[in-house]
């Protein structure tokens, strides 16, 4: 170390030596006088400069005459100061809260952010560092106004769904564009840990993202690692330990209201009833046995075990005057909460930057990380049966008589309707292996040369690639091998591999302060993008009983291919583009910006390829006309204006071509053996181009009080061209063909406040608050397509769709039937002879749903008034996933030694639709628990075990008196549980407010006093304590209101088996040598 | 100094200049694992799969799998569908009271559609291929087999079609030479298609080999389409254009120049039965039992001359014959078809053909021992899971798609066209005589060629008396093989035969005129295996004992049930003028405004 050190202090020496003539020493502080290490100190019109080391110290050689000499410090506001003696000099640096003079990344460049005429948000190190968790997609969660990132479930690898004001694409991929280091990576926050970001830049507003083009549409998130800087190496640790639980369960009915409640069910069926009798006892009286049976919270037993989670970081990063450098290892294991969930990654990262001459810099990074989850996880897209949180919720709340907690259980009946038997949840979890590896490996290589004085050439390359490994086996008791496997073992093998080749050249010319009065900046570059992809799939089923996740990945498999598998598919998409920037800025006060972008992809059919996407913007410093000069309480104001056209090509390769299946689809027999046919994939559209969007945008950015740095943003979104599989005539022999022929718009507003409430000599208060309001609405679909429905992602066969995509509501909307409360004793005619409830005339039925109507049934409202409630005409839009508002506060407060900081992010008029809440208070599953919600239910037997109401052979609702079945039911809040198929019915009681606020994060930290510390050799010291997800304050009765699970992007805010959220306490140390 | 670094950049943009045009092919990147047409149709194994897609839109659930052979033709005078309430779906169907949003409509009209695209692909391709010209001898003739087989199975969609929703638009052409142009097609006139279809048939009569030709092209005997297909299938549409159909003004109008057809369908059947090629299973029970529910492929007689083959277990390519219908085993099926009492008592006591199409049982747990049904739960018989060997399946088994094979054609069909064609051009010919007398005789269990005076149709009948006994022999013969609908249809008979049978269902129900002496209770054996009239301790036929004779169980026969359970729900909401087609899927009206609701609907 000490070498090190030595050499660093000597080739700075030399340096100054080989420059100069006169040693100037100095000390450079912070407000508060203590010792600021690493500032920068350079002198005007010399590239040399030096760095102050750990007691804030440098030595420096000026010129005999006398130089001007600069000091400038991240977060620190820049000091220029005249040196002409050689006396020692004492600087201090204030603290520069309103994050002016920070450099935002931009599209193939960065400037300073008052000089930004676009909008653009951001996140640092600085704020990166008070969030331990392991994703940064994560981290981004609330803090940018116009930015939401929304975690499908409670997963440790769910994927988080980022948009940027709202996206655009109905049917495609609205996932923003990633660029790290300059170089497009796919889904990039994944590849990173957030310990080594330096800053995340989000550009929002096509005046920005029209230098990405056909890629742009969808926002573009630039992320800059921390790379080394001058000065002798500094060791970086941080880790953290942290313990997890379930911070939410959903209560069922007790063993005795279960059982009371199978015994109510089993009324009027025969067959039901011969069951109840087997499971649960022969008389009434037995019954109350039940009351001292232990209850098995299942909930418990499955996620509400803790989970740990672990994380360690190393930086080591340093460097000289040519060569800078910055390696990082991360390391993160979690034990998730739900049984046999693990996650496990392993990152390393290496940045360095050589300067080889005067004019060509030369900069290598590299990025390796494995990533291993294990655990089948909770939802699952092939249907309800397959769903795993049901079991934990619906499974019997008790034991069988000497019945080991992971046995399976006698008396479960396999043969359910729709194969929606309920599992043990343990003995399922214990069943079905799963494995998903993840390895990223990444090089990026640049080589920038100054080509002419403020003329620059930079060639960027990257070499990206990805391998997915997913192994699946599911034993003989899982729900799938007991629908598709002949109840023998399945085994799934799926590979993906991923690569990506882009190389960019740019060339800058800037010409500053021309004339006094002209800044010129001007880009130009070109970018090629090839990507390939790779991918295999395998299906095994009838595997022999007895096989292990061990034995069943090997290169033969026992088992039989599914129909249509082994597959294999591999696409190659490349893009070739040409872009340019021109910046003009005139007296840093009328600023202009234009940018153009052409792109050419392979997606497209020859003569379809090439897209070109303006851009233009401008913005007034009105702060610097004279009108402003004496308004001090404003010390920036800035006006901006921006247009541009951007596009999202995140679509499908080759669509455009004429193609055969091949894959199972079409068999037929043929000497009685299976003859897998050549079929057409599709019909194809010659004519498919990009989706596009429109974008204007207007706003403000004012800097006032000397603390508050507030900018406002509203624009308009106009996209055009979407993708829409399109219903067509069917009788061409398809059902739909892919077309850009769909429109939407998104407007909104955004607000980001940044204030430094109390600078103080102690004591220092921060704070950030962002808020934004998106409207989105479709405007146009299919030629006379006025709405279309995206197929229901859960529930039985037959299942009505959910959601519906429709001509001026937003996209997200819920569609379904209107509740109604229940059929009243009042609303029947009572015949005393035959004891058979008829509905009075007058009052509509629902027949049609939940099949014959009785007292106490669900009622649905009977909206075309024809007495009947029927799908195609009672449904309507019963509630809209997007939120009015979202936002979040971040609170920092540092008092001497300590920090403390509090985010808490909201959500306001969302709405949820709580699907698990339907299945789980219906009555459709023999033996099925229920939501403690239905123990207000209508019942239709007595506290004495009389039945009181039934359905005959006939189908007619026969019962006691309707007096009596009032006064048994006079305390009833809610209907029967539903039996039929309808049971799963989407309707607007399952549509709940989501709206919530979270205190998402609260973090205490204390550094230990450096000056202790100088004898330990470490710099910095801090421990902290957090708590993520604390607590959540929400009328949503499921477990939490942020969720999405389903993959299509048409369904947004569907709670359905998702993975539930856990609770973080986590205790960490930051430390630097 | 600046010279040179000017002329060094030069360079260098020009070499990224010259790279960036070498890139134009950079562009230009094609798919390596999908299949490209040219790959498809580029030799005899490849067309053969595209080919298999074309066959497997024929079975599957929204084909013969089950819609198109079991909910579409049935209620009809031999048939009707399952109990229960109005459903908007199967029952509807079967009752005429389906709307346009009825689910079960939309799919099977679709997959007819997707059979017709795939085969429009094939007939688009394969005479463009140069093996179709240019291939050795065998290439080419299997290459014109498979040309043929195209468009064969694209007439047997567009009959399909036709016959179910009237005039349709005509695709002979793939869709991506059509959408373009004309992405909302209009309905052609049906008598134009049926002509287009008679005349892509007899090219593809051309090209497809007999049945015994085919192993002189190296081709095996199979389940696969040979010429007396397309013959069968020629005549049958001949027939259809020369017969009666409800047309778009809502009446039911003949085919014009209806002669010309008959003529068609009379040389077509002639030629087949000149051929030598197929002729009769000298047994019905047999051809059912032991061929049919065995699923043989050997058809030593070739009696079974168009089938849809199913495969898979699953609703792809199987089919639900013996499951959905027919009677259960240990409770397993759907018991949705029942035979009307009325169809069972149109048999003679001593046709065999009664005992195979009407099952009067459910097979009990033990997979072998039966339970008598009453009279209204009679099952359909020609697919039954207790007859299915190869593999059998065992009376546990869950499984609903058992791949029997749905019997589009059978030659005995033929011989009745031949019938029928011949009498409407020259009346009761010696020949028209000899093609139905050969059905009867099988049918009563005699032989085929020999003439027997007990079981052949009476000599010196009038045209329209031989008619009439045409009409029956065709139910008799072909009851529950999804054709008596459409043939009342084609004979705009439909309206007045289901009439007639609500009156003999309430005859019957009330046990008056013929009805009065039959028996109020049958007795069936127990335990027994009989799968037929053994069964049965007394006579359908006489008054049945009061007491229950002993070794057997009893079940009520003739009886108010017949009003109260058979009656109730057959053909309710039939509406002539109306419920000879069903409605257009309103999905397909949703996306084509340019194609019409059909008339009542």
């Amino acid at each position: 170390m000490k070498k090190i050190v030595l050499t660093v202090l000597v080739s700075f020496l030399t340096l100054g030596i080989w420059a100069q003539n006169k040693n100037v020493t100095g000390q450079v502080t912070d407000e508060t006088g203590a010792p600021l290490e690493g500032v920068s100190v350079s002198i005007k019109g010399n590239s040399k400069g030096t760095q102050t080391n750990k007691e804030g110290k440098f030595v420096i050689s000026i010129l005999a005459n006398g130089s001007v000499v600069n000091f400038s410090y991240i977060g620190y506001k820049s000091v220029t100061k005249s040196v002409n003696s050689s006396d020692p000099i004492q600087v201090k640096l204030e603290k520069n809260n309103a994050n002016l003079d920070e450099v935002v990344v931009i599209g193939y460049q960065s400037i300073k952010r008052k000089d930004l005429l676009a909008s653009v948000a951001s996140v640092n190190a600085k704020d990166l560092k008070d969030i331990p968790v392991n994703s940064a997609a994560e981290a981004l969660n609330g803090r940018l106004a116009g930015v939401t990132a929304t975690t499908a479930e409670g997963s440790p690898d769910a994927a988080i769904r980022i948009r940027v004001r709202g996206g655009m694409s109905i049917t495609s991929d609205n996932s923003p564009l990633y660029i790290v280091d300059g170089v497009q990576v796919e889904n990039g926050l994944s590849s990173i840990a957030p310990q080594d970001i330096q800053s995340i830049d989000v550009l929002k507003d096509a005046a920005a993202t029209a230098i990405y083009g056909a890629r742009g549409g969808n926002g573009v998130i630039l992320i800059t690692t921390k790379g080394g800087r001058k000065g002798k190496m500094q060791v970086s640790y941080n880790g953290f330990y942290g313990v997890k639980e379930l911070s939410k369960r959903l209560d069922v009915l007790s063993p005795y209201d279960y059982v009371f409640y199978q015994s109510e069910r089993s009324r009027g069926s025969s067959v039901d009833s011969l069951a109840f009798l087997k499971n649960f006892g022969s008389t009434w009286d037995t019954l109350g046995n039940y009351r001292n049976a232990v209850p098995t919270n299942w909930q418990n037993e499955v996620f509400g075990k803790s989970g740990v989670t672990r994380t360690q970081n190393l930086s080591l990063m340093g460097g000289t005057n040519k060569f800078t450098y910055n390696f990082g290892y991360t390391m993160n294991d979690d034990q998730a909460i739900v049984l046999n969930s693990k996650y496990k990654r392993n990152m390393f990262i290496a940045k360095t930057d050589y300067q080889a001459t005067k004019k060509l810099k030369l900069g290598l990074s590299g990025r390796y990380s494995v990533q291993e989850v294990l655990g089948a996880g909770v939802s699952d897209d092939k249907g309800s049966s397959y769903n795993r949180l049901r079991n934990a919720v619906k499974y019997r709340p008790f034991l069988s008589a000497s019945q080991d907690i992971e046995a399976l259980d006698p008396l479960a009946d396999p043969n359910v309707g729709n194969g929606l038997n309920l599992v043990n949840p343990i003995a399922l979890a214990n069943a079905e292996y799963r494995k998903k590896t993840t390895t990223n490996s990444n090089v990026t290589v640049y080589a920038a040369y100054q080509v002419a004085k403020n003329l620059t050439l930079k060639s960027t390359f990257g070499y990206d690639m990805y391998d997915y490994v997913d192994l699946k086996f599911n034993d003989s008791i899982t729900p799938y091998s007991v629908l598709q496997g002949s109840r023998k073992p399945i085994t799934g093998l799926d590979t993906s591999n991923r690569k990506t080749l882009t190389n960019s050249n740019v060339l800058t010319y800037s010409l500053k302060n021309f004339k006094d009065a002209h800044d010129f900046d001007f880009l130009i570059g070109e970018e090629t993008y090839d990507l390939s992809t790779t991918n295999t799939f395998n299906l095994n089923k009838l595997l022999p009983s007895g096989s292990t996740p061990a034995n069943s990945f090997t290169a033969v498999s026992p088992g039989v291919p599914f129909a249509g598998y082994p597959k294999r598919a591999e696409t190659r998409y490349t893009s070739l583009s040409f872009f340019g920037r021109i910046n003009y800025a005139y007296k840093d006060k009328y600023l202009f910006s234009a940018n153009v972008r052409a792109d050419g992809a392979s997606k497209f059919a020859p003569g379809k390829q090439w897209g070109y996407f303006p851009a233009g913007s401008f913005a007034w410093r009105v702060k610097n006309e004279k009108f402003m000069e004496s308004v001090n309480f404003i010390s920036d104001l800035k006006l901006r204006f921006g247009y541009g056209e951007v596009g999202n090509n995140r679509i499908n390769d080759y669509l455009y071509l004429s193609t055969f299946k091949n894959d199972g689809t079409y068999f037929y027999g043929i000497n009685n053996q299976m003859v897998t046919g050549y079929s057409s994939a599709g019909l194809v559209n010659p004519n498919l181009q990009w989706e596009s969007t429109q974008n204007k945008n207007i706003g403000i950015d004012i800097s006032f009080a000397k603390r508050f740095d507030l900018s406002v943003d509203v624009y308009d979104n106009a996209s055009k061209n979407l993708l829409l599989n399109v219903p067509i005539a069917p009788t061409f022999g398809y059902s739909s063909q892919l077309q850009n022929i769909g429109k939407t718009n998104n407007k909104g507003i955004e607000l980001q406040l940044n204030a430094a409430i109390v600078k103080g000599k102690d004591f220092n208060w921060n704070a950030n608050f962002n808020i934004s309001h998106n409207v989105n609405k479709v405007v146009a679909l299919g030629i006379n397509q006025t709405s279309f429905y995206p197929s229901a992602s859960w529930g039985v066969s037959g299942q009505p769709t959910d959601y519906i995509i429709k001509i001026g509501q937003p996209l997200g909307s819920m569609y379904g039937l209107v509740t109604d409360g229940f059929y009243k004793v009042s609303d029947f005619d009572y015949n005393p002879a035959t004891s058979v409830y008829t509905l009075k005339a007058g009052v509509p039925t629902n027949v049609g749903i939940i099949g014959t109507v009785q007292p106490g049934s669900i009622k649905f409202k009977d909206l075309n008034g024809d007495g009947v409630v029927d799908l195609n005409n009672d449904r309507q839009i019963i509630g809209n996933a997007n939120p009015t508002y979202t936002g979040g506060l971040n609170q920092q407060f540092s008092y001497k030694n300590w920090d403390f900081s509090v985010f808490v992010n909201f959500s306001y008029g969302n709405q949820v639709y709580n699907a698990n809440k339907i299945e789980f208070t219906n009555g459709y599953t023999n033996n099925a628990n229920l939501l403690s919600v239905m123990q207000n239910r209508w019942k239709v037997v007595s506290d004495l075990g009389m039945t009181t109401q039934w359905i005959n052979s006939a189908n007619q609702a026969v019962g006691m008196a309707p007096d009596v079945l009032a006064f048994i039911n006079s305390n009833a809040k809610i209907w029967m549980p539903i039996k039929s198929s309808g049971a799963f019915y989407p309707h607007s009681w399952a549509i709940e407010d989501g709206s919530f606020v979270r205190i998402n994060n609260v973090t205490i930290g204390h550094s230990i006093d450096s000056k202790k510390l100088a004898r330990l050799k470490i710099s910095k010291l801090r421990f902290y304590f957090t708590g993520n997800n604390l607590a959540i304050f929400t009328k949503y009765t499921g477990y939490d209101p942020e969720v999405s699970v389903a993959g299509s992007a048409l369904t947004p805010g569907l709670d359905y088996s998702a993975y539930p959220k856990s609770r973080t306490f986590i205790f960490g140390v930051n430390a630097t040598f | 100094m600046m010279n040179k670094l000017i002329s060094k950049n030069v360079i260098y943009l020009v070499t990224v200049i010259l790279l960036l045009t070498g890139c134009t092919k950079f562009l230009d990147q094609r798919p390596t694992t999908e299949v490209s047409t040219d790959l498809v149709f580029s030799d005899v194994p490849s067309v053969t799969k595209a080919l298999a897609s074309v066959y497997s839109r024929l079975v599957g659930d929204a084909g013969y799998g089950i819609r198109l052979s079991l909910y579409y033709p049935v209620d009809n005078d031999e048939m009707q569908g399952p109990t229960g309430a109005a459903d908007n779906d199967r029952r509807d169907i079967a009752r005429y009271s389906a709307t346009s949003g009825n689910a079960q409509i939309t799919n099977p009209f679709n997959q007819i559609f997707t059979g017709i695209e795939f085969a429009n692909i094939c007939i688009d391709n394969i005479p463009k291929m140069t093996m179709y010209t240019a291939g050795s001898d065998q290439e080419k003739k299997k290459l014109q087999r498979l040309y043929g087989e195209a468009l064969t199975l694209r007439a047997q969609f567009y009959l399909e079609g036709i016959r179910n929703w009237g005039d349709l638009p005509a695709h002979f052409t793939s869709a991506s030479n059509q959408a373009g142009a004309n992405p909302f097609p209009a309905k052609t006139d049906r008598d134009s298609l049926y002509e287009k279809l008679l005349v892509d048939l007899k090219e593809a009569s051309a090209l497809v080999p007999w049945r015994n030709e085919l192993t002189a092209i190296g081709d095996q005997q199979d389940e696969r389409i040979t010429k007396g297909t397309v013959k069968a299938l020629r005549a049958r549409i001949a027939l259809y254009r020369a017969g009666y159909s409800l047309r778009k003004t809502g009446t039911m109008v003949q085919g014009s120049n209806a002669a010309t057809y008959y003529q068609i369908a009379k040389d077509e059947c002639n030629e087949i039965m000149n051929s030598g090629q197929h002729k009769l299973n000298p047994s019905f029970k047999a051809l059912w039992k032991d061929q049919v529910c065995a699923r043989t492929v050997a058809d030593p007689d070739g009696e079974l001359m168009f089938q849809a083959s199913a495969i898979g277990r699953s609703g792809v390519a199987d089919t639900k014959l013996g499951y959905y219908n027919g009677p259960t085993v240990n409770n397993l099926g759907n018991k949705s078809i029942n035979v009307l009492p009325t169809y069972f008592y149109a048999f003679d006591s001593t046709d065999t053909r009664r005992d195979v199409t009407c099952a009067i049982y459910n097979v009990n747990a033990d997979g072998v021992t039966k339970t008598g049904q009453t009279i209204t739960a009679i099952n359909d018989g020609k697919y039954r899971r207790d007859w299915i060997t190869n593999p059998s399946i065992l009376p546990t088994d869950a499984v609903q798609y058992l791949s029997l094979k749905w019997q589009i054609i059978r030659y005995s069909d033929v011989l009745l066209m031949f019938a029928e064609a011949e009498n409407e051009i020259s009346g009761p010919t010696a020949a028209a005589y000899n093609a139905i007398n050969q059905v009867r005789r099988r049918g009563y269990g005699k032989s085929i060629t020999t003439p027997d005076a007990t079981v052949d149709l009476p000599a010196g009948l009038s045209k329209a008396a031989f008619f009439d006994a045409i009409v029956k022999e065709r139910s008799l013969e072909l009851g529950g093989e999804g054709i008596r609908k459409y043939d009342l249809i084609r004979w705009n008979l439909l309206a007045s035969k289901l009439a007639t049978t609500k009156t003999e269902l309430l005859n019957m129900s009330n046990r008056v005129g013929n009805y009065a002496n039959l028996p109020q209770s049958m007795y069936f054996k127990t335990p027994s295996t009989a799968e037929d009239v053994t069964l049965w301790s007394n006579s359908f036929y006489k008054a049945a004992p009061t007491a229950t004779p002993t070794g057997t169980t009893k079940v009520v026969w003739i009886s108010t049930a017949i009003n109260s359970t058979a009656l109730s729900r057959f053909a309710t909401g039939f509406t002539t003028g109306k419920s000879e087609l069903l409605p257009i899927p309103q999905p397909a009206i949703d996306a084509n405004f340019n194609l019409k609701q059909n008339p009542g609907y």
